[in-house]
């Protein structure tokens, strides 16, 4: 620290302290905000997962949802493998598309990429379904085009309500994310590695086997773990898209809450909260974990 | 060398086409709007005849407007407060802000409803809630914008300055900081109006009419109406987030501004937990 010595001195003195706790109330109301609108919310379905119908403690929620005579076990495994199958292939092709973007050093060029990228990262939700269902939806523009050609995809076992069809919609924000990702770390790749190993007779596939992937393992691993629980949270689209015909967990619940779904156990929507939470908790943890060796890598 | 370059023009060619078609497409879809080949603007024309446009806009203008106005009282005051008076808790809130990302909104609805359903109607029952749960969902982008921009700020020297010249604490804050902060608060302001106006899940959860659950309760009817407000409530969100980039780069060189939001956040989760000091000099 050491700023504006004077300041610390004027504080000091007995009045200081108390002054000090008093100022300590103002940070209160924001502490208690998130204690009120997420912290207790939160932990809330965490205790309610522990619960049967009478309150009492209980595994039967968590058993209902591990049961696999239930759906829900299978709906977690959808979620997961669109969540992985999603993060995977835009890692790949946003990696690709990185490294591409890296070989133009224009700022202008850079900015405005990163810039497109900021926004369509964001860009999300039901208008993102509805544009790609005005795109390659059963009506669609392009499956139109397609048909014309002779090529009706929709003849052809493709459907855009479906998983496949969430994958290619979910990349549309994954993708710009990969971009800003993984900008910095390749941009950090450094030409004399590249010409080092040139001059002792790697050929370019040699290098990125050898030196830029493995490099680059630790930010990718992080950025595939951002991405995972980026898709695996992710509601709207899916629900805009499909309506609920791909079983996914957080569909589910919404389902289950709003009584489209009937139990007659009352915490099982909680009991899939939590199982939600705790694996985006794994992936959150595992970011945090390889964050920690990237930074002493690429400096 | 040469192969290098097809090979990137290959690359962004790709990307670019896979990024801008779908919007062609859409733009196209709602010009045609079902009769083949003829185009005219009967979609659009549609859309603003529809009931219950108005009301869904009202909601969502409403609910925006209170998420933003919360997220700045509550959240600018904290940060200067922080950053003057606690700089080693820095590190503690910043943790604070990020914990919105670890829990999914659909769980946020699940606890939301499981606890608070005893409280009055008047919260739970109307689109308040929505307003008092988005500040929770913007606060990790939020947060951050206004936190960088008071952090480029030389906070002591403003403070000392203005309160050796005479000023109040009131007066320090309107005159002072309030206009050296102006892009950061923009910037969260626009995250959080941006992320309000879009937010689908928790509304259409718990039953609130916004625009975005308007809209897709119109798609099984009008997909053509439905196409074209998409365009319209893309655009709006693109424009907000281009501006959050444009304020943000004004000040910080090199940044990639805000539109970025979850990767700014990213960022710092990375930068808080690799360094153990909470008084990095910045």
């Amino acid at each position: 620290m050491g700023a504006a010595p004077g300041a610390r001195v004027r504080n000091a003195g007995p009045g200081a302290r108390r002054r000090r706790y008093l100022a300590a109330i103002g940070v209160v109301p924001f502490l208690a905000y998130v204690v009120f609108f997420l912290v207790v919310p939160a932990a809330s379905v965490m205790l309610q997962a522990f619960r049967d119908n009478n309150g009492g403690l209980s595994f039967s929620n968590l058993s209902t949802v591990l049961s696999s005579q239930q759906p829900w076990l299978h709906s977690y495994a959808v979620s997961l493998e669109l969540s992985a199958v999603s993060a995977v292939v835009a890692a790949i092709i946003g990696l690709v598309g990185t490294v591409a973007l890296v070989s133009s050093p224009s700022p202008l060029a850079r900015r405005l990429v990163t810039t497109a990228c900021g926004v369509l990262a964001n860009t999300g939700g039901v208008p993102l379904a509805f544009a790609f269902i005005a795109t390659i939806g059963n009506a669609g523009v392009a499956t139109h085009v397609l048909a014309e050609m002779g090529f009706d995809p929709y003849d052809h076992g493709f459907t855009l309500y479906s998983f496949t069809g969430l994958v290619i919609v979910y990349l549309y924000f994954l993708l710009p994310l990969v971009i800003l990702l993984m900008l910095p770390p390749v941009e950090a790749l450094r030409r004399e590695w590249r010409e080092a190993a040139a001059t002792l007779g790697a050929s370019p596939r040699t290098y990125w086997r050898k030196v830029g992937l493995p490099v680059l393992t630790p930010p990718l691993i992080a950025t595939l773990m951002v991405l995972f629980m980026d898709a695996f949270a992710a509601y709207a689209t899916a629900e805009a898209l499909t309506t609920g015909s791909v079983p996914l967990v957080p569909i589910e619940i919404g389902a289950l809450l709003a009584g489209n779904v009937v139990s007659n156990q009352a915490n099982l929507g909680d009991a899939l909260g939590f199982g939600m939470i705790v694996i985006v908790a794994a992936a959150g943890v595992l970011y945090v974990l390889v964050q920690r060796k990237t930074s002493r890598w690429l400096r | 060398m040469k192969r290098t370059r097809t090979f990137r023009w290959v690359v962004l060619g790709l990307i670019g086409f896979y990024v801008l078609a779908p919007m062609a497409a859409s733009l196209q879809f709602s010009l045609e709007a079902g009769y083949q080949g003829r185009l005219s603007f009967t979609a659009y024309s549609q859309a603003v005849a529809e009931p219950g446009l108005a009301a869904s806009l009202i909601t969502s203008v409403k609910v925006a407007a209170g998420a933003m106005g919360i997220t700045l009282v509550l959240l600018v005051p904290t940060v200067i407060l922080v950053n003057l008076r606690f700089p080693r808790w820095r590190t503690v809130v910043d943790a604070v802000s990020l914990l919105p990302l670890g829990v999914p909104a659909v769980v946020i609805v699940l606890g939301v409803l499981g606890v608070y359903r005893s409280l009055p109607n008047i919260i739970t029952g109307t689109p308040v809630i929505l307003a008092l749960v988005y500040v929770v969902l913007a606060m990790p982008y939020s947060y951050r914008a206004i936190d960088s921009g008071v952090r480029s700020l030389d906070l002591h020297t403003l403070v000392d300055a203005s309160r050796s010249m005479g000023a109040g604490w009131g007066k320090l804050f309107s005159r002072v900081l309030l206009p050296n902060m102006r892009s950061g608060i923009l910037a969260a302001a626009f995250l959080t109006v941006a992320l309000s106006l879009g937010e689908y899940a928790i509304a259409s959860i718990m039953g609130f009419m916004t625009f975005p659950v308007w809209l897709v309760s119109v798609e099984g009817n009008n997909p053509y109406v439905a196409v074209a407000l998409s365009i319209a409530a893309l655009l709006v969100t693109w424009i907000l987030l281009v501006a959050i980039a444009l304020i943000g780069s004004g000040r910080r060189r090199g940044s990639t501004g805000f539109g970025v939001g979850l990767v700014d956040a990213v960022d710092e989760a990375e930068t808080a937990a690799a360094a153990p000091t909470p008084d990095r000099v910045s």
